[in-house]
């Protein structure tokens, strides 16, 4: 017992120093650290709920790995969805992150911050022509030079409709809206057809929504926030008026992300967003829905969706931890697991001409896949890394102030960018 | 009464306490440097004095959360000190299938959160059950927003809380009934006191003790709810974040890879102070009752 | 004993198992759509306007699924280790504290009792990395033990267990003392037979606890083969794709053992002081 009250006594300073004083200065430059030497040795890869669904095809990337370089192993580590950020701040946090760690923008931003990613750009000169251009810059951030994973595997979203919901309604799948105005000018046909029991529209504006009206979201030295414009307020009056009109169920205003696919499902709406595998899943969840899906374009700008392959700055083996993130995002690798799971995309320029994801098979999936495929071309990253949860939260809720009518669009922007630039200064 | 060394109540408060202190005292002492701090999870924290409390006293949100909590509480308390008792008192009893019942009730303490949201959801949302029920028997013309007014949804999400501590607070209750003297029953019975009586006169003062324990743990509960109102508003907090509790703005500001510690941390002991009122006052009202 | 008290009119009897299936209605919800989601067909819908709880294609494939997807069995004996410990830990360590500070005057004990009071009110939101760090510290991060040991002595089960030995009536305490009973023969032959109720509640809750606990395992475990079932179970909601029958199967399993333990220590619940001192 005396030596467990010791070790915490000790345990209480290292601690301290931990939470109080933190780990390393943030942000200023800490000399470049390059990743040389021979490929052999042991080495981590951690993903993110992988298994057991792709069990066998990262074992069998792993195995090749290990045959192009003898001498090497990899331990794989695949950690279950739930959870995920917390996990890697506590390995963070304590220093036992991974040689090479699965890793989306908004993670991978503070931990290049406080330089524990390897700048994937100053030690492979190929990132920036082998890997397409949306995917690095998702991982060069303001204030900081160099990229910081090498992109694996891209998404973005399409649009969904229900269509015997459209026909029951007088409307018609065949002219699916193609514009924000045009989506309110149909929910407004349901509406009326409908009695006011069916609705069209599910969901309230996001950030993402700004940026494709064209407002700048953030100064260009990242450290004020700049979406408080008459524009800006002009597409939530849009908003504020169709859900006024009763053109949205009441519910928007409590919904999260993921909200409008949940009452998509339900049936109690008739279009959502999603990846270009949303079919797919519909049809594990609700086989009778998933046959009356049709898919169409995006409503301008595309909002992209990145996961890379960061390499730690700890890892006792640097080379061999550079090479594996570069093998797993490999175009074969990459095109190989696109085709496992159709509707996620490779961010090597190699795969852009592969015809498997330029051609649908027919179906209403195969045809989303297509247009998700069609839509990267042109998709961005809509939301800055740098927003962080309790920004995102405050603009949500400021956002559904205003669709709510209880103050105006202007006033709920101010107040949001006041929020968000106090909470990035402190 | 002392026939004991002096030594040997510390002996068996020992391994308590060592708990107490790594587990508990230690992580809140942290939490209190992590206050005077900008401290982010992954570091950066320098020292910022009382910027942190300062801050306190203009967060537009801080007014609606606290309020929200004591709401919570003063509902919640006599809610869920007195149904569990009277819950308990009905699965007392040996009937054949009592073993079925008391484990079905508290099924919804091991339920997860999502299911439990999906459940209610399907009750309470404009189109749910509930709202279907009022309409077709006229009660209502129009849904009423359960889920998206700014106090229904609060009262939803007693609503829930109530059903979730249930069989939680019916088990506590259970093992203390077990102490209840049953000739002190029975004598009453013969005195012609009918079950209301004896529920009064009889039950209530054998678990006395547990009854206070039980409002204690209710108070503290209550003050610190976050799942209930986490789910059924899928984590905005309601309409603006008006519905969020005072732990759902320290999870707002502490999660994350940027969360802010130091704020989050202030806003704990915030709420620290808040929970300490008005269990010394029940501490006292015990006493008190104690000493009459 | 009399039996005239223990027997109930035809009536009282009606009105309570009234109640009850009133009651049971209101409860079961989450557990039968548990249940119904879990024995559904791959061709049903599991989201609908209106839940639906009877399977049209029922089926134990889901079942087999879960099996065949993970590991299940190492994953429950994680758990049971875990659970093993966390109950040890509190049926020793709250057991001996409850009793010191319900019938042991001592210097200091109400301090004690009041920092115990306090712990429930202590912040703890933040702490968790911070007790992370603890844990690593002394050499226990991705062990069970690590996962087990901040909650083997819970705050809130040495306050039940005081409450339970506080019922006791003095006079037995004080018969034992003027017998020449010492302060460890009156805690094993009157408190610990009269608090076997509150005792088996605390298993429950430290049960429970340890069961049901997701994100401290998740943190503390790195190693696949140690998770526990509730962190094991998460492999279940995969990328890309997972089978909602499948997770509700997976939810189910872990569910059985919490029912089982319950529904075995429940009968335990009354054995109090006058089961327990007057008999033994």
């Amino acid at each position: 017992m005396r030596t467990l009250l010791a070790r915490s006594a000790v345990l209480a300073a290292t601690a301290a120093v931990l939470a109080g004083c933190g780990l390393g200065g943030g942000g200023t430059s800490g000399g470049e650290v390059k990743a040389t030497g021979e490929v052999k040795g042991e080495v981590s890869l951690q993903t993110w709920a992988l298994k057991p669904k792709f069990t066998d095809y990262v074992q069998g990337v792993i195995d090749a790995f290990q045959q192009k370089y003898p001498g090497t192993t990899v331990k794989w580590l695949d950690q279950p969805g739930d959870g995920y950020a917390d996990k890697v701040l506590s390995q963070a946090a304590s220093g036992e992150l991974p040689d090479v760690v699965n890793l989306p923008p908004d993670m991978a931003l503070p931990l290049a911050k406080q330089q524990m990613l390897l700048d994937i750009a100053a030690n492979d000169d190929k990132l920036r022509t082998d890997y397409v251009k949306g995917g690095v810059s998702a991982y060069e951030f303001a204030g900081r030079p160099g990229a910081y994973a090498y992109p694996w595997y891209l998404n973005t979203d399409v649009n969904y409709w229900n269509a015997d919901l459209l026909t029951q309604h007088g409307l018609d799948p065949k002219k699916l809206p193609t514009s924000v105005d045009d989506l309110i000018a149909q929910a407004r046909v349901m509406k009326e057809r409908s009695g006011g029991q069916m609705y069209l529209m599910s969901r309230k504006p996001e950030l993402g929504d700004l940026a494709n009206a064209g407002v700048k979201l953030l100064s260009d030295d990242g450290k004020k926030f700049t979406f408080n414009t008459p524009e800006a307020a002009a597409v939530l009056d849009k908003y504020r008026a169709a859900f006024a009109e009763g053109l949205m169920p009441r519910d928007v205003l409590t919904d999260k992300y993921l909200g409008n696919s949940e009452l998509f499902k339900k049936q109690q709406v008739a279009w959502t967003t999603g990846g270009g595998n949303t079919i797919n899943s519909i049809k594990v969840d609700n086989p009778t829905l998933a046959t009356k899906i049709v898919p169409s374009a995006a409503f301008g700008t595309p909002p992209l969706y990145v996961q890379g392959l960061s390499v730690s700055q700890k890892s006792k083996n640097l080379p061999t931890a550079l090479a594996l993130a570069r093998f797993v995002t490999s175009p074969e690798n990459q095109a190989a697991f696109a085709k496992l799971v159709p509707g996620i995309f490779p961010s090597t320029t190699a795969s852009a001409s592969d015809p498997a994801f330029s051609q649908s098979d027919g179906t209403n999936a195969g045809d989303a896949k297509v247009l998700a495929f069609q839509a990267l071309a042109k998709a961005e990253l809509l939301q800055p890394p740098v927003v962080s949860e309790a920004m995102g939260d405050y603009i949500k809720q400021q956002i559904s102030l205003a669709i709510n009518g209880e103050i105006s669009s202007k006033e709920a922007l101010d107040r949001a960018v006041a929020k968000c630039d106090e909470l990035l200064k402190s | 009464m002392r026939a004991h060394r002096w030594f040997t109540p510390w002996l068996l408060v020992l391994p308590a306490l060592v708990w107490l202190a790594v587990f508990n005292l230690w992580p809140s002492l942290n939490t209190v440097v992590l206050s005077f701090t900008n401290a982010k999870p992954l570091g950066g924290g320098t020292f910022v004095g009382t910027a942190n409390f300062e801050r306190l006293l203009t967060d537009d949100q801080l007014a609606d959360a606290l309020l929200n909590s004591i709401v919570y509480m003063l509902v919640c308390l006599p809610l869920l000190t007195v149904v569990p008792l009277l819950l308990a008192v009905l699965v007392e009893k040996r009937l054949p299938g009592i073993t079925f019942f008391r484990t079905s009730f508290y099924s919804p303490v091991i339920a997860s959160a999502v299911v439990v949201a999906l459940i209610w959801n399907w009750l309470l949302e404009d189109r749910g059950a509930v709202n279907g029920l009022a309409q077709q028997l006229g009660l209502v013309s129009g849904p009423v927003p359960f889920l998206t007014d700014r106090w229904l949804l609060i009262f939803s999400a007693i609503g829930l809380t109530v059903w979730k501590g249930l069989g939680y607070y019916m088990v506590i209750y259970l093992s203390a009934l077990g102490n209840v003297s049953r000739e002190l029953h029975e004598a009453a019975a013969v005195d012609g006191a009918g079950p209301v009586r004896r529920f009064l006169s009889v039950t209530v003062p054998g678990v006395r003790n547990t009854m206070l324990l039980v409002s204690v743990l209710i108070t503290v509960s209550a003050l610190r709810v976050f799942s209930e109102l986490y789910v059924l508003t899928n984590g905005t907090g309601g309409p603006g974040g008006r519905d969020m509790s005072v732990v759902m703005l320290i999870q707002m500001y502490s999660r994350g890879f940027t969360g802010h510690l130091g704020y989050a941390s202030a806003l704990s002991i915030l709420l620290f102070v808040v929970t300490l009122g008005p269990m010394l006052l029940l501490l006292r009202l015990n006493r008190k009752g104690a000493d009459a | 004993m009399s039996r005239g008290f223990n027997a109930i009119s035809r009536r009282e009897k009606v009105l309570r198992y009234a109640l009850l299936v009133f009651v049971l209605l209101i409860t079961v919800g989450p557990f039968l759509w548990q249940l119904s989601t879990s024995l559904k067909g791959p061709g049903e819908d599991i989201y609908t306007a209106t839940p639906r709880f009877l399977p049209e294609q029922p089926t134990l494939g889901n079942y087999a699924e879960v099996a065949r997807a993970i590991p299940v069995w190492d994953y429950i004996g994680n758990s049971l280790v875990v659970a093993f410990l966390t109950i040890t830990g509190n049926a020793i360590g709250a057991t001996l504290a409850g009793f010191a500070l319900a019938r042991l005057r001592f210097r200091g004990g109400k301090l004690v009792l009041g920092l115990i009071l306090g712990t429930l009110v202590l912040p703890g939101e933040v702490t968790i990395v911070s007790q992370y760090v603890t844990v690593r510290e002394l050499g226990l991060a991705d062990t069970l033990v690590g996962v087990a040991l901040p909650g083997a002595i819970g705050m809130l089960n040495i306050l039940l267990m005081r409450a339970a030995f506080q019922a006791i009536p003095r006079e037995l305490d004080e018969a034992a003392y003027i017998d020449g009973a010492n302060a460890w023969q009156r805690f094993l032959h009157i408190g610990l037979p009269s608090v076997r109720g509150m005792l088996s509640v605390v298993v429950i809750f430290a049960f429970i606890g340890a069961w049901d606990d997701f994100l401290w395992p998740l943190i503390v475990l790195t190693d696949p083969e140690n998770y526990t079932l509730t962190v094991g179970l998460q492999y279940l909601n995969s990328s890309f794709t997972s089978n909602p029958r499948v997770v509700a199967a997976g939810t189910m399993i872990a569910f059985i053992p919490i029912v089982v333990v319950f529904a075995t220590l429940q009968r335990f619940f009354f054995r109090g002081v006058e089961e327990g001192a007057i008999k033994g």
